[in-house]
């Protein structure tokens, strides 16, 4: 009787209303924190009783330290950094949540103008590079666990080059790649746009690969937070949602929309990159520095009716048996369990259908990647333990299980 | 080590507090009668609590409050021999973390001077939390207005009107009421 009444009268007195009206959410200087700046900048929060507080992170490192201490209440995350910080790789174990999928595709491979110059401008040629005597070659991604060092793995070791074998790899802040290629510190790197364009428009390199080669709408960046937070402040984390939902669906309402987030983007706050940089890339427009120009049917996207924000359990799960397949994690761990609980499914559907935005049925999606392995979420351990270059080491609990 | 600023409103030249802080083990920057300029002497000693010590607050000690609450906000715990709870109640309202009647004990002052910070800096995230309200509400309105004006101008939808400031704003690299408050003086200039 009394439970009754109580609940009743949270639910009257508690409206949906956020618990913080105001909110401080990192983001790394890239395209694809677009979303985020449009939300913060351009008025869509205020509806939700919010006020976004940017604040620009150094490298993701940082802004995952700054996310899990409380620094930050949210930020514009890799899906790598929110996994690896769940699962407590290469950094104190957290309980993480992703609220919702920032953008797919946008991220891309490209190596030093040096390399082009001596023909080694297509995957067979860099095969041959790499496995004959003589210094390795040496690639920067984001952060170990990061997504950028997943999709060079994953490039290279589909061309038969093994990523932690054949290679050096070391760890660059994305605004900092093109200045350390420029330098001949690294002959090559993956990294999120507009750096790769830059390094191109700059002829200091050129683009090898996109990150949608190898696996066309691929997840990218995410916006996360601890659950904790999820916990204590649901209206204010729902009230997020909302707000970047909206400006991902404003940002792919038109070519104009998209040119003037560029402008936006370029500026000295956000991105502090030149607009060209930003722009092309931004309306699919690729020049890979070889004199190929396409029009990329997979760039960078924010929105899509949904599909690129929906919190989906299979995409979650993909970068755990990266994890497992990098010997990152030594055992399987339980990848469906830790999805579900990272993965704000409930949270992302109720901003959805506020917002008209619609949701799908399935928690999962398929996808076929460069190497021709389709990925559904339906058997992770399988699929972690399937491929012909990894580094699993020894697990013997699992192959007798199998 | 707390950097304590000791006001002593009593008639005795050397405060009782003093005695009791020094044996606790605080250090008392700086000690002085009650004087008008509390904001000015909070700024130049910077100090991490300050402390008063009265028979009874009048009003001349609760102006001085209000003033550092309002410049220069620092917690402040008040000792006194005041019973009277409305007294109590307007020393609170003006901006006093702590209030304690009577029984200055070295081995209480820091359990006290806990309290009197964990509570200050709640207050502090309750304040910026209703400033960043009322800015928010402030800024709504700016946008609305700025709205409506432009779809009295252009003619369109309030979404087309909502779509033309963001993109102003956007290719310029400013936020969404900077254009507001431009055009809310463009129209002012244009009558």
């Amino acid at each position: 009787m009394n439970d009754t009444f109580d609940t009743r009268q949270a639910w009257g007195n508690g409206s949906d209303a956020p618990e913080l009206s105001s909110i401080d959410v990192g983001f790394m200087p890239l395209t694809d924190s677009a979303s985020l700046i449009v939300a913060a900048t351009q008025g869509f929060a205020q509806p939700y009783g919010l006020n976004i507080n940017l604040r620009r992170q150094s490298s993701w490192a940082n802004l995952r330290d700054n996310l899990i201490c409380g620094e930050l209440h949210a930020a514009h995350s890799l899906y790598g950094l929110i996994y690896a910080a769940q699962l407590g790789i290469g950094c104190p174990a957290k309980d993480m949540a992703v609220l919702m999928g920032l953008n797919q595709n946008g991220q891309s491979i490209d190596l030093s103008a040096d390399l082009q110059r001596a023909g080694v401008i297509t995957p067979e040629a860099l095969d041959r590079r790499t496995h004959q005597s003589g210094t390795k070659l040496t690639f920067a991604q984001t952060l170990p666990t990061g997504n950028h060092a997943m999709w060079l793995y994953y490039w290279l070791a589909s061309q038969g080059i093994h990523p932690l074998q054949d290679v050096d790899s070391v760890v660059v802040p994305p605004p900092q790649m093109v200045e350390h290629l420029k330098a001949g510190r690294i002959d090559g790197f993956c990294v999120g746009e507009p750096w790769g364009a830059s390094a191109v428009n700059q002829s200091l390199g050129f683009t090898l690969a996109t990150s949608q080669t190898i696996w066309p709408d691929h997840p990218e960046k995410v916006l996360g937070c601890t659950r904790e937070f999820v916990q204590r402040y649901p209206n204010t984390a729902r009230a997020l949602i909302m707000a970047v939902l909206d400006a991902s669906r404003f940002i792919e309402d038109s070519t104009d929309n998209r040119r003037s987030t560029a402008q936006l983007l370029s500026g000295s706050d956000y991105v502090n990159a030149q607009v060209d940089d930003i722009e092309a890339r931004l309306l699919g427009r690729y020049s890979d520095g070889l004199g190929n120009h396409w029009q990329d049917c997979h760039a960078v996207s924010f929105h899509r009716q949904g599909e690129v924000n929906m919190p989906w359990l299979s995409d979650g799960m993909w970068f755990m048996t990266q994890f497992r397949r990098w010997g990152l994690l030594r055992e399987d761990p339980d990848y469906l369990a830790v999805a579900s609980q990272v993965q704000q499914l409930d949270l992302y559907r109720q901003a959805a259908e506020a917002l008209n935005v619609p949701v799908s049925e399935s928690v999962m999606r398929s996808s076929q990647l460069i190497d021709g392995k389709v990925w559904d979420g339906s058997d992770p351990v399988a699929y972690a333990h399937g491929f012909k270059l990894h580094a699993l080491a020894d697990d013997t609990s699992v192959t007798t299980d199998r | 080590m707390l950097r304590i600023l000791l006001i002593n409103d009593t008639p005795k030249k050397v405060g009782r507090l003093k005695t009791a802080l020094t044996e606790a083990g605080f250090e008392v920057i700086d000690e002085s009668g009650l004087v008008i300029d509390l904001p000015q002497r909070v700024h130049a000693v910077r100090p991490d609590v300050i402390l008063i010590d009265t028979e009874s607050p009048g009003r001349d000690v609760m102006e001085q409050v209000v003033l550092v609450t309002r410049d220069l906000p620092r917690p402040i715990v008040m000792f006194t021999d005041e019973h009277d709870p409305n007294v109590m109640r307007q020393a609170i309202k003006s901006g006093v973390s702590a209030y304690i009647v009577e029984g200055i004990h070295a081995q209480r002052l820091q359990p006290i001077l806990d309290v009197a910070m964990a509570r200050f800096e709640s207050d502090q995230d309750l304040r910026a939390q209703l400033h960043a309200r009322d800015q928010q509400l402030a800024e709504r309105k700016r946008i609305e207005t700025a709205k409506g004006l432009l779809m009295k101008m252009k003619s369109c939808s309030e979404e087309e009107a909502y779509t033309l400031m963001r993109r102003q704003a956007m290719s310029r690299q400013q936020k969404l009421v900077q254009v507001a408050e431009q055009i809310i003086a463009m129209s002012e200039l244009l009558g």
